[in-house]
């Protein structure tokens, strides 16, 4: 039901496209990118664009193309993976918070409305400022500033489906509170974190670049995206392209996840919309 | 209105106390020894003693947790380790420019989302409607610190029309300032724009349905003027608790472009102090910053029932 509905969505597929075409060129990265994105090349320093060098290369003589490619690898990685933490630590806080309602309702709420206090970015930048910049800590800190967007989402579904008679009648049926939540009422809550995944999957390609510009993210010399502006933004007067094709490396994934995501709220939960 | 002013700052107190808590707790996230982290592996073992000292580290936990808040109750946000200055002097001469800085963004974001958010409304599903949502979806999707670097590059090095860092008081010379401020500003508020124009639009198409906007227009009024004086005040409410919402993004969205921008407020502050492993300071900005995007928030909500007379304060 849902792939007719986007088929007919062409901005979603826009979006869907993009989103597989990142996808291929962070699996196929070795097979795409031309040089290795590491190697420094001395005789190559900031050479401009060239049959050689597709995206020029940057002031250590390496390749920026090849380093945008691997690059792909290192967004979807962070993203991906800070979804997932986030998705599956703020769904067993919300069903918890929804479900049993009372003290346990509003220690996690408070202590999420707490996160929430912080702007993301900064929370994540003070994390990261303690953790020390690894890729894995990126994963934490991302994740961790994105829970309360999904137990916020999971608890009030839960609200509205724990209401419902099927609920009941599980319940009657003896049913432990651990089945109920997972086959019964969380199943009826995917919709809105399908989209809410979605829309943090391009928050989180957004925030990693910009960790690792500010140094807090990837640690150089990995071919990050915003590490790649980050080392160009002292060479850009003279050498423009430095800076064009990684931001606009980012522009595109992050294009992706947001018309995708626009295009399921729609389609799933059209009072988001 | 007092009582429920009143009421709310006492919802806020637990909220704070978890804030202030998770500061707290930011600087026993360092792996190893923090003292050993913040002076360096070649620091004496009188150096070592007098950080942990400092800092309270050689107390039980929950003694430093209550030394660290009675504290910030006074005040007091601790000494930087490397100046050795108060931490709150510090961030009291480099907030005003991140406030400047946000200010401008949001005022910024405002003409250009509100604006034309109304017109994408009154414009539903043609191709002026399409246009705008295909500008804000790039809105939010283009990095800010890469727009900054565009735009330097574009507008300050190339057109030579605006200096590409430093930074003028407005209180000083405003219009040398302003100057000063217009690529930081637009830079960081592209993204709020974005999101607050979609907010506007879809709160303008839900309100347009209302039948009081037929009787509106049944009564023969302008477009122009059901659109702005009916409909935009009804529709501002939900856009209100939005740019709430979004003043955070600008507060945190701060950091990334006072360092692109080099200006000298709390973010570039907090950048530094992180590479130089100055904690005190670090927990000190963060806290500060989230103080303040509480109490935006708190003044949003406050401002609420004027946009929306049916949220009582009782």
């Amino acid at each position: 039901m849902i792939w007719s509905k986007l088929s007919r969505n062409r901005l979603g597929l826009i979006g869907l496209a993009v989103i597989v075409l990142n996808v291929l060129v962070a699996l196929l990265a070795p097979f795409i990118a031309t040089h290795d994105p590491l190697q420094i090349d001395v005789a190559s320093q900031a050479a401009p664009p060239s049959a050689k060098f597709f995206f020029g290369a940057d002031e250590y003589g390496r390749d920026i193309f090849s380093r945008v490619i691997y690059g792909t690898r290192i967004s979807l990685y962070v993203s991906v993976l800070s979804v997932l933490f986030a998705a599956a630590f703020g769904v067993v806080l919300g069903a918890m918070a929804g479900y049993y309602r009372g003290w346990a309702d509003s220690i996690i709420m408070r202590c999420m409305d707490a996160i929430m206090s912080f702007p993301a970015i900064l929370l994540a930048i003070g994390i990261m400022a303690v953790l020390g910049a690894r890729l894995i800590n990126v994963v934490i800190a991302l994740g961790f500033v994105y829970v309360p967007r999904f137990a916020r989402i999971v608890r009030g579904s839960v609200l509205s489906v724990k209401q419902k008679e099927f609920v009941e009648a599980s319940l009657a049926m003896g049913n432990s509170d651990a089945a109920i939540i997972f086959r019964h009422i969380l199943p009826n809550c995917v919709a809105p974190l399908i989209v809410q995944a979605t829309a943090n999957l391009a928050y989180a390609i957004l925030a990693e670049s910009s960790l690792s510009f500010l140094g807090l993210g990837a640690p150089p010399p990995a071919p990050s995206w915003g590490n790649i502006l980050s080392d160009a933004r002292n060479f850009m007067l003279d050498n423009m392209w430095m800076t064009i094709f990684p931001g606009l490396a980012i522009t595109l994934a992050v294009l992706g996840f947001n018309l995708l995501g626009d295009a399921l709220r729609d389609i799933l939960d059209p009072r988001l919309n | 209105m007092i009582r429920y002013l009143a009421r709310r700052l006492v919802y806020l107190v637990p909220t704070l106390l978890l804030v202030a808590f998770l500061v707290f707790f930011l600087i026993h996230l360092i792996p190893g020894d923090p003292a050993v982290v913040m002076m360096g592996p070649d620091a004496s073992p009188e150096d070592l003693a007098s950080v942990r000292q400092a800092l309270g580290l050689d107390q039980p936990l929950w003694r430093q947790f209550a030394l660290w808040m009675g504290s910030l109750l006074k005040g007091d946000f601790g000494v930087s380790i490397h100046t050795r200055r108060p931490v709150f002097q510090s961030i009291k001469e480099r907030f005003p420019v991140t406030i400047t800085l946000t200010t401008l963004a949001l005022v910024f974001s405002l003409l250009i989302s509100l604006p034309s958010g109304v017109l994408a409304a009154a414009y539903h599903n043609t191709q002026k409607d399409y246009l705008f949502m295909l500008g804000t979806i790039l809105g939010v999707s283009i990095p800010g610190f890469w727009l900054g670097l565009m735009a330097l590059l574009v507008f300050s090095v190339h057109l030579g029309l605006f200096p590409s860092t430093g930074f003028v008081p407005l209180w000083d010379d405003f219009w040398e300032g302003l100057r000063f401020m217009v690529l930081p500003s637009i830079t960081l508020g592209v993204y709020m724009a974005a999101v607050v124009a979609r907010m506007t639009r879809s709160s303008m198409l839900e309100v347009l349905r209302l039948e009081y906007v037929t009787h509106a227009r049944a009564k023969g009024l302008s477009e122009w003027k059901v659109l702005t004086k009916h409909a935009l005040k009804n529709a501002f409410a939900p856009t209100l608790t939005t740019i709430g919402l979004q003043y955070g993004m600008l507060l945190g969205g701060a950091v990334v472009t006072e360092t692109v921008f080099s200006l000298p407020g709390l973010g570039k502050y907090l950048v530094t102090s992180i590479y130089m492993r100055d904690y005190p300071v670090v927990q000190g900005c963060i806290l500060f910053i989230a103080l303040v995007y509480v109490l935006i928030n708190l003044a949003v909500d406050l401002f609420y029932s004027y946009f929306d007379p049916r949220v009582s304060y009782q």
